[in-house]
């Protein structure tokens, strides 16, 4: 339990770091570009499988109790709010934190344990500078991206549940979710995944900096970071959302 | 020139360097020779300000090495290359990035400036066939070339060297321990090379010391500590086939 308040010091100080070396230059634009691809192409797969079952596994489950209270006009509403207000941003967030943190963690510890972020400090670069900063910033972008996609294909889901079932077209299922949709919805929605993204990327690194020993090191660095990112997420969301509902409502 | 003078380093309970000295002449081959976890690396860490010691001083050119002061640690480190135990190379990189990465971060220069010189180097240390290779797609005596290219190619004042030849075979080792010989007679660094290949160290060094209980015990030539009689040292010496 100490150790565990201990780490959350350290990860504290050590996100900080990240305004205080992110605004200086050298900015290492080819990194974050990588980075972003990187976000993207470990995540993408299943995130797209997750997004569209998502809406299909609301839908339909939550059917039969609309119907009971004769209510399936307001199916689209109730699955658009859900999913861009909470489900999107927190099931896209874990989603990433299991695929890119854990990559982040291996990858840094790797370089950690054979030396190369020594190497990276005698030649004048800073480690941080140059591995963490543009990997925060790349989560940083990735996260809505992800998310908002994420958001479109859950309600994709849930239309085709409405369609097969016969009980919508397109024309009145996208009017009555754009409808029932408000900015307190969307604003909150997609800013806490900003939040999500520095957490999963900063997460990575820390437990990639830690990492101490051989493989075994590496290893360790990357579970820590999983179970870590996913943790803080859910955590940070409780939060936020509480913020959330004392500035818009 | 680089002076160490009661250097002191633990880590928690365990006491890796106990005052140790240590005096290198500009121009010098030094070589330390100790067993595994004596603090060889530790020392060498030190004097780049990789390892923050609890005691004692560093001065480099009479520039101290102090980890507080960013100035200073960045002027030393400017003329240092170091061939790290494993190499180091930067394994998202092909073995030229590694070189320009280097030299380009190290010293303000032209990309394609450094790409020329990075291959110049590259083709001194026998890798000219292997530019665009991945560090993993390398065997041990190639990586070790990689990483002494990659540590000359800042042209440094100062060469540090850890294990040059440590797990080479004795054919590999004797070409690794030959070509820092050469590289040291037309470029003119200095350089402190720990090891515990004694062949290396005879190939090598002008003088010798041996690193035992956080002390550098027994400075001297080859010769001079062929001829000591401590068990310590004389291990050293002993051939494997007497
Ligand atoms: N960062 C560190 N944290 C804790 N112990 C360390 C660290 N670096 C080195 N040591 C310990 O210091 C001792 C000397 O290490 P080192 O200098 O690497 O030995 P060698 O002479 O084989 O190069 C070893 O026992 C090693 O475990
Ligand atoms: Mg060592």
């Amino acid at each position: 339990m100490k150790k565990f308040f201990a780490s959350l010091y350290d990860l504290t100080s050590f996100s900080f770091r990240f305004f205080k070396e992110g605004a200086v230059p050298p900015y290492e634009i080819g990194e974050f570009a990588g980075h972003l691809e990187n976000f993207g192409s470990r995540s993408l797969p299943l995130v797209s499988a997750i997004g569209l079952l998502m809406g299909l596994i609301l839908a339909l489950q939550t059917k039969p109790t609309f119907e009971r209270f004769g209510a399936e006009s307001f199916l689209p509403a109730m699955v658009a709010i859900s999913v861009v207000r909470e489900l999107g941003p927190v099931i896209t967030a874990l989603i990433v934190a299991g695929r890119v943190s854990g990559g982040i963690g291996a990858e840094i510890a790797s370089m950690k344990v054979t030396e190369q972020i020594d190497a990276l400090e005698v030649s004048s670069v800073d480690p941080y500078r140059y591995l963490v900063v543009p990997r925060v910033l790349a989560g940083i972008f990735a996260l809505p991206l992800l998310t908002a996609y994420a958001d479109l294909l859950s309600i994709i889901g849930a239309f085709i549940v409405m369609y097969v079932t016969g009980d919508m077209g397109w024309q009145l299922f996208t009017t009555s979710t754009l409808h029932s949709l408000s900015i307190a919805d969307v604003v909150p929605g997609i800013a806490k995944t900003f939040v999500f993204g520095f957490i999963i990327a900063i997460v990575g690194s820390y437990f990639g900096f830690r990492a101490k020993g051989g493989t075994e090191g590496v290893g360790k660095a990357a579970t820590s970071a999983v179970v870590f990112a996913s943790f803080l997420v859910i955590v940070t969301d409780l939060v936020l959302v509480k913020i959330g509902i004392l500035i818009f409502e | 020139m680089i002076e160490i003078t009661r250097l002191v380093k633990s880590f928690g309970s365990l006491n890796v360097l106990k005052g140790m000295e240590m005096r290198v002449e500009k121009g010098e081959i030094f070589s330390i020779l100790g067993k595994s976890g004596s603090g060889k690396s530790v020392t060498l860490k030190c004097i780049v300000g990789l390892v923050v010691p609890d005691a004692g001083d560093i001065v480099v050119d009479s520039v101290r090495v102090d980890a507080d002061d960013r100035k200073s640690l960045a002027a030393v480190r400017k003329k240092i290359g170091y061939l790290f135990q494993g190499g180091a190379l930067y394994d998202s990189m092909t073995i030229l990035d590694n070189l320009i990465f280097n030299l380009s971060r190290h010293r303000k220069m032209q990309r394609s400036e450094a790409a020329d010189r990075s291959r110049h180097y590259l083709s001194l240390v026998g890798l000219k066939e292997s530019l665009n290779k991945l560090p993993s797609e390398l065997s041990g005596g190639m990586k070790k070339r990689a990483a002494l290219a990659r540590a000359l190619v800042i042209e440094p004042e100062i060469l540090l060297c850890d294990e040059p030849t440590t797990g080479l075979d004795p054919i590999t080792s004797r070409e690794i321990s030959e070509l820092i010989g050469s590289l040291h007679q037309q470029f003119h660094v200095t350089a402190i090379v720990v090891t515990h290949d004694i062949l290396c160290a005879g190939i090598l060094s002008d003088r010798a010391g041996v690193l035992d209980d956080g002390m550098l015990k027994y400075t001297g030539s080859i010769k001079e500590l062929a001829a000591i009689q401590d068990e310590e040292v004389a291990g050293y010496f002993k051939s494997p086939l007497q």
